[in-house]
């Protein structure tokens, strides 16, 4: 039974971990343009990047299926390249995290970035710093507590990911049965005693990320 | 000339009328020159004082016109130069605090040296404690600093990368008075320390007569007046200016006369009244208006003689005296041609001299005191 246990649990940390680095890198960017650029077609990028917050998962991922399947747009770039494709493996499963949990970063740290006071970036060029370095210094370390916050949050949606994770990624024992999937699995299964372990784990890990974004946006808002 | 400046730009001002905030527009349009001297931009809020530190720092771009400072030309619409924020070589105290709350104070003057070698880097910086007198704060953040000390590190950092010119938008306005006229003292100082042009933005009357070599005066974004302060004073170009600058007992009813070439002076017709005010630049029976400051109008007791038009001699009588601590507001009406004065004196003077209401008086309406200018 500790097998059982130890390797979904394995799997879901890896997932939530790989996703969250690429959230937070991606997620921090995009939120820092949206925040303080104005271009065409804005409100339609943030609209397209919200949108996984509110579709059903099983809807985001058949729309991943078809952009990541073997005849989709990008699918086909990375079977091109890869000679392989990534359906039904962890990599997808990362996807599908990456593609859900996006926009809880986004919209924690645009609105984290927006809440900087501009004049203080003012200063900052007019003692000579370029955008990129008054980002770094000035912005983003002021806005910390949101994006930390986000990360938390994203991670945390990551963690709980079931159904665009069983589309993209399948249910296959040993490769891709993260935390959410095994609890199924077991339930299905009438292997009780499994199921109500895992739920025990995730339930623990679900309320130290509350306590997490709890003390972090706590502390944002004093 | 190390600052030449002519620009123009369409800004937007909200106003609120009741309940309803609507925006209206204005058309910032100031062409001004200055050398290493202290010039006051004064106006009411909303003349486009900030709009126009804005263009000159390159937050904002301006419709049109250009920006030089010293050999350096900072914006240019026809040679469509427009230097970026990074390398116009400014230094800007913003009105608000805008130091970085995460930075101690010396991370926060350094943030302007960067590239610099380490000596004199270091040398800087405790050229700027030293020149503010702030050498024990180096440690502290800004929230541990008060609100003088704040503003005395921001225009340390905006020092410390040896701008060429130093634009000060209200940088006291959040402090107490006591505060406030001493750093005014330190920025005048300063100024002769530093050798820069400076542009200060003020709404405060007297700040800007403790610091001003001249003053540019705005109105809805239109340069009205420069010049020494007490030319724009005792000269106002036209009645914005006057009010801008607190002038109240202002009639518009009033009519060159003659010019009096040989005593250099204008006699003026206000109404039935007549006055003789400093000699005028204006035609005979040109429409002008004219006012005294109420601290410059002399109070005379009725004994001392009667009305004399000749002298600006009037009769008058005693409406209201209303105190007002040290000094006292006492509103007249002149007898024959039906005016209203008010005056302010000291409370002392009031006392000595007995005066109550509904007594009468002689009011001296000093021809050198006397402004006079075209109504518009």
């Amino acid at each position: 039974m500790l097998d059982q246990i130890w390797f979904p649990l394995y799997l879901t940390f890896w997932i939530a971990l790989v996703s969250s680095l690429l959230v937070l890198c991606s997620g921090v960017i995009i939120a820092y343009i949206f925040a303080r650029r104005d271009f065409r077609g804005k409100k339609l990028l943030e609209v397209l990047i919200t949108l996984p917050l509110v579709l059903p998962p099983t809807v985001i991922g058949y729309l991943l299926i078809l952009l990541m399947g073997k005849n989709g747009f990008i699918g086909h770039m990375i079977y091109n390249v890869l000679g392989t494709g990534i359906m039904f493996t962890w990599q997808a499963a990362v996807i599908a995290a990456y593609t859900v949990s996006l926009p809880l970063m986004v919209r924690t740290a645009q609105a984290a970035i927006e809440a900087v006071d501009k004049e203080l970036e003012y200063a900052a060029y007019i003692l000579g710093r370029s955008e990129i370095e008054t980002a770094l210094v000035i912005t983003l370390p002021l806005a910390k507590r949101g994006i930390l916050a986000g990360l938390v949050l994203s991670f945390a949606r990551s963690i709980g990911e079931f159904g665009a994770t069983l589309m993209l990624a399948g249910n296959i024992q040993g490769k891709t049965n993260t935390m959410s999937i095994s609890i199924y699995n077991a339930f299905q299964s009438g292997n009780d005693e499994l199921a109500k372990v895992l739920v025990l784990i995730l339930i623990l890990m679900s309320l130290l990320a509350i306590a997490l974004t709890g003390r972090f946006v706590g502390k944002l808002e004093a | 000339m190390s600052v030449k400046i002519d620009i123009t730009k369409r800004y937007n001002k909200a106003e609120i009328d009741g309940k309803k905030s609507t925006k209206k527009s204005f058309m910032l349009d100031v062409n001004f020159e200055m050398e290493n001297e202290l010039v006051v931009l004064f106006g009411p809020s909303g003349s486009g004082k900030t709009t126009f530190f804005k263009c000159i720092s390159g937050i904002i771009e301006p419709d049109n016109g250009i920006i030089t400072v010293e050999s350096n030309v900072y914006y240019d619409k026809d040679k469509k130069i427009n230097l970026p924020i990074q390398k116009r070589n400014l230094g800007y105290v913003f009105q608000n605090d805008t130091l970085f709350p995460h930075m101690n104070v010396r991370k926060n003057i350094e943030c302007g040296l960067k590239g610099w070698e380490k000596e004199s880097k270091e040398k800087r910086f405790m050229e700027m404690l030293d020149l503010l007198h702030i050498e024990e704060l180096e440690t502290r953040y800004p929230s541990q600093l008060s609100g003088g000390q704040k503003q005395r590190v921001a225009l340390a950092r905006a020092l410390a990368p040896k701008p060429e010119i130093l634009l000060l938008d209200e940088p006291f306005s959040a402090l107490d008075t006591e505060i406030r006229t001493k750093l005014a003292k330190k920025i005048k100082t300063l100024q002769n320390k530093i050798r820069i042009p400076l542009l200060f933005i003020t709404h405060n009357l007297e700040e800007a007569f403790l610091l001003a070599s001249k003053i540019l005066v705005l109105h809805e974004g239109k340069a009205q007046q420069f010049g020494t302060p007490e030319e724009i004073f005792y000269n106002p170009q036209n009645r914005h200016v006057a009010e801008i600058f607190g002038l109240s007992n202002i009639f518009d009813d009033a009519y060159v006369k003659e010019h009096d070439e040989e005593s250099k002076s204008t006699i003026l017709e206000s109404g039935s009244m007549q006055i003789t005010v400093k000699y005028l630049n204006c035609k005979v029976r040109d429409k002008v208006c004219w006012g005294i400051h109420p601290e410059n109008i002399t109070l005379l007791s009725p004994d001392s003689g009667s009305e004399d038009q000749n002298e600006n001699l009037y009769l008058a009588f005693i409406n209201s005296i209303i105190n007002k601590g040290p000094k006292k507001r006492i509103t007249l009406k002149l007898v024959r041609h039906k005016k209203i004065l008010n005056v302010e004196v000291p409370a002392q003077f009031v006392d000595s001299l007995k005066l109550h209401a509904s007594d009468s008086c002689l009011v001296k309406l000093e021809m050198s005191k006397v402004v006079a200018f075209y109504c518009f």
